[in-house]
């Protein structure tokens, strides 16, 4: 459903000329949960970006549903980090979401129903009048699901969204996503340094190279029954060839 | 929440009774009476200024200046700044001129304002206006240019057009940044207005403070600057409160996160 062929991309010129990405290739399936893991500046965003049409390729290309992807498109739906810029601070819960619905030229009629629903998806039903700056962190981003759900994407790009949370609502999430994932059926493509979060989540792991000019040196296939544990012998093995690939 | 605010209010109390204590004090012991007229004295001034009407004509002129320059320099403002943080081309034309400009004062530009507009209201209009834009300006234009990047990049892939983008996710993300500029404005305009009329009216504030002090008035001079005073502090607290009415919800979550 997502292919990546050949990508590059170069940003500035001259002496400030930097290759973040050099020869890119992967195909996403329908439905598949991806996760593009590495460190700190291995221009994993940058893919990210790209996939999601706000970057351009300096070369490549890059095709959704066999179409290339020239910008932003509506079966994207980014997902970032910082939850509380990427929210609208001056809508209350259900607004934010009713922000989504107007913008995508939802029918009127079917608000209502539309907000119920993704708000207790996510269990933010009583929460419907609170403003994104008196929710705790974790619920900011149930928020940014809610709102990216209610206008029914095909493709979720997470650009380590869950980064910024504690190890325990972090786990939580974790559980909520994978729920989601696995009723909604989304197609999925989880943005992390976080190995232990990859094993977790992801069905392939696309383990990136540190930049300039990264590629994606493995792609690991986790064959496991979810909720893992990441104590089980399997999970335990992937974690440490990752980590081998990482060193 | 209720014994904070009467804690506040009582210590607002306190602070204008010292200083009340303090200018008698001043006036009547350290310096001398003519030089600094005792509290009494400047309020059985004022009463007869009060009853006539004559301090309150002076006030409405002021006023009126303010009004008309604050309101338009505010307009003028956020509709350029708006374009100079949303069209590059635009700001970087523009920003060098700016630059320059922002400098000048609006007391230096009073003797090219009479020659300009005489000693009408249209210089008043004209000086007020030059102290409101700039600052207005800049605030403006650094509050569109940092609407942040992500919540403009998440509105878009939600299916938000450029102008959805622009009106309901930039404007909104730079109303703080716009009604601060305007709140600093006013606090300038308030004080520009002064050497204003001081130099280039026969009326207004100003003018009662310029005729007073040829007329060797200290009375009437004071009556003057207490007034000043009294106004620039109600028009702020109106100003919040306004804001605190209207804006709340794109104000709040400055504090907030």
């Amino acid at each position: 459903m997502l292919a990546v062929r050949n990508v590059r991309k170069v940003f500035g010129a001259d002496a400030q000329r930097y290759v973040a990405l050099d020869g890119i290739n992967l195909e996403i399936a329908q439905g598949e949960l991806i996760c593009l893991l590495g460190p700190s500046g291995c221009g994993k965003s940058t893919l990210l970006n790209i996939l999601a049409g706000f970057e351009e390729v300096s070369g490549g290309e890059v095709q959704f549903e066999g179409a290339p992807v020239r910008g932003a498109g509506k079966d994207r739906v980014m997902f970032f980090q910082d939850a509380g810029a990427a929210l609208l601070p001056w809508l209350s819960v259900e607004e934010n979401v009713r922000f989504a619905l107007r913008v995508r030229k939802v029918p009127k009629g079917e608000w209502p129903g539309i907000i119920d629903r993704s708000l207790a998806m996510v269990g933010l039903a009583e929460h419907r009048h609170k403003f994104p700056a008196q929710l705790s962190g974790g619920m900011r981003q149930r928020l940014q699901i809610a709102r990216a759900l209610a206008v029914e994407p095909k493709v979720l790009l997470m650009d380590e969204p869950f980064g910024a949370l504690d190890a325990l609502t972090r786990r939580r999430m974790h559980g909520f996503l994978l729920d989601i994932w696995q009723r909604t059926a989304k197609t999925i493509v989880f943005v992390t340094h976080d190995i232990a979060e990859a094993v977790t989540l992801a069905d392939r792991i696309c383990v990136m190279s540190v930049g300039p000019g990264s590629r994606i040196v493995e792609v690991i296939r986790v064959d496991l029954p979810r909720p893992r544990d990441l104590a089980d012998a399997g999970a335990g093995k992937i974690f440490r060839q990752v980590e081998a690939l990482l060193a | 929440m209720a014994e904070g605010r009467v804690r506040t209010l009582a210590l607002f109390a306190g602070s204008i009774v010292v200083a009340f204590a303090l200018w008698q004090f001043l006036s009547t012991v350290v310096f001398n009476p003519f030089l600094i007229p005792p509290p009494l004295a400047v309020f059985q001034t004022l009463l007869p200024m009060a009853r006539s009407g004559e301090i309150f004509r002076h006030v409405a002129i002021s006023m009126a200046r303010v009004g008309v320059g604050f309101t338009t320099g505010c307009a003028a403002a956020i509709v350029l700044g708006v374009l100079l943080g949303r069209i590059k081309l635009v700001n970087e034309l523009l920003d060098p001129i700016i630059e320059l400009l922002r400098y000048l004062s609006p007391t230096a530009m009073i003797p090219i304002a009479v020659i300009w507009f005489g000693i009408g209201e249209m210089s008043k209009y004209f000086l007020i206006f030059w102290g409101t834009f700039f600052i207005v300006l800049i605030n403006t234009t650094a509050g569109v240019m940092r609407a942040p990047i992500i919540r403009q990049r998440a509105a878009e892939c939600l299916g938000a057009s450029p102008l959805q983008i622009f009106l309901r996710v930039v404007i909104p993300s730079a109303a703080p940044y716009i009604v601060t500029g305007m709140r600093i404005a006013m606090a300038s305009s308030f004080m520009s207005i002064i050497p204003a009329e001081i130099l280039a009216a026969d009326s207004g504030i100003g003018f009662l403070l310029q005729q007073s002090s040829i007329l060797l008035q200290t009375n009437r001079i004071f009556v003057a600057l207490l007034t000043i005073s009294v106004l620039g502090f109600v028009f702020d607290r109106l100003f919040r409160m306004a804001v605190d009415r209207m804006l709340s919800r794109y104000m709040s979550y400055i504090t907030l996160t």
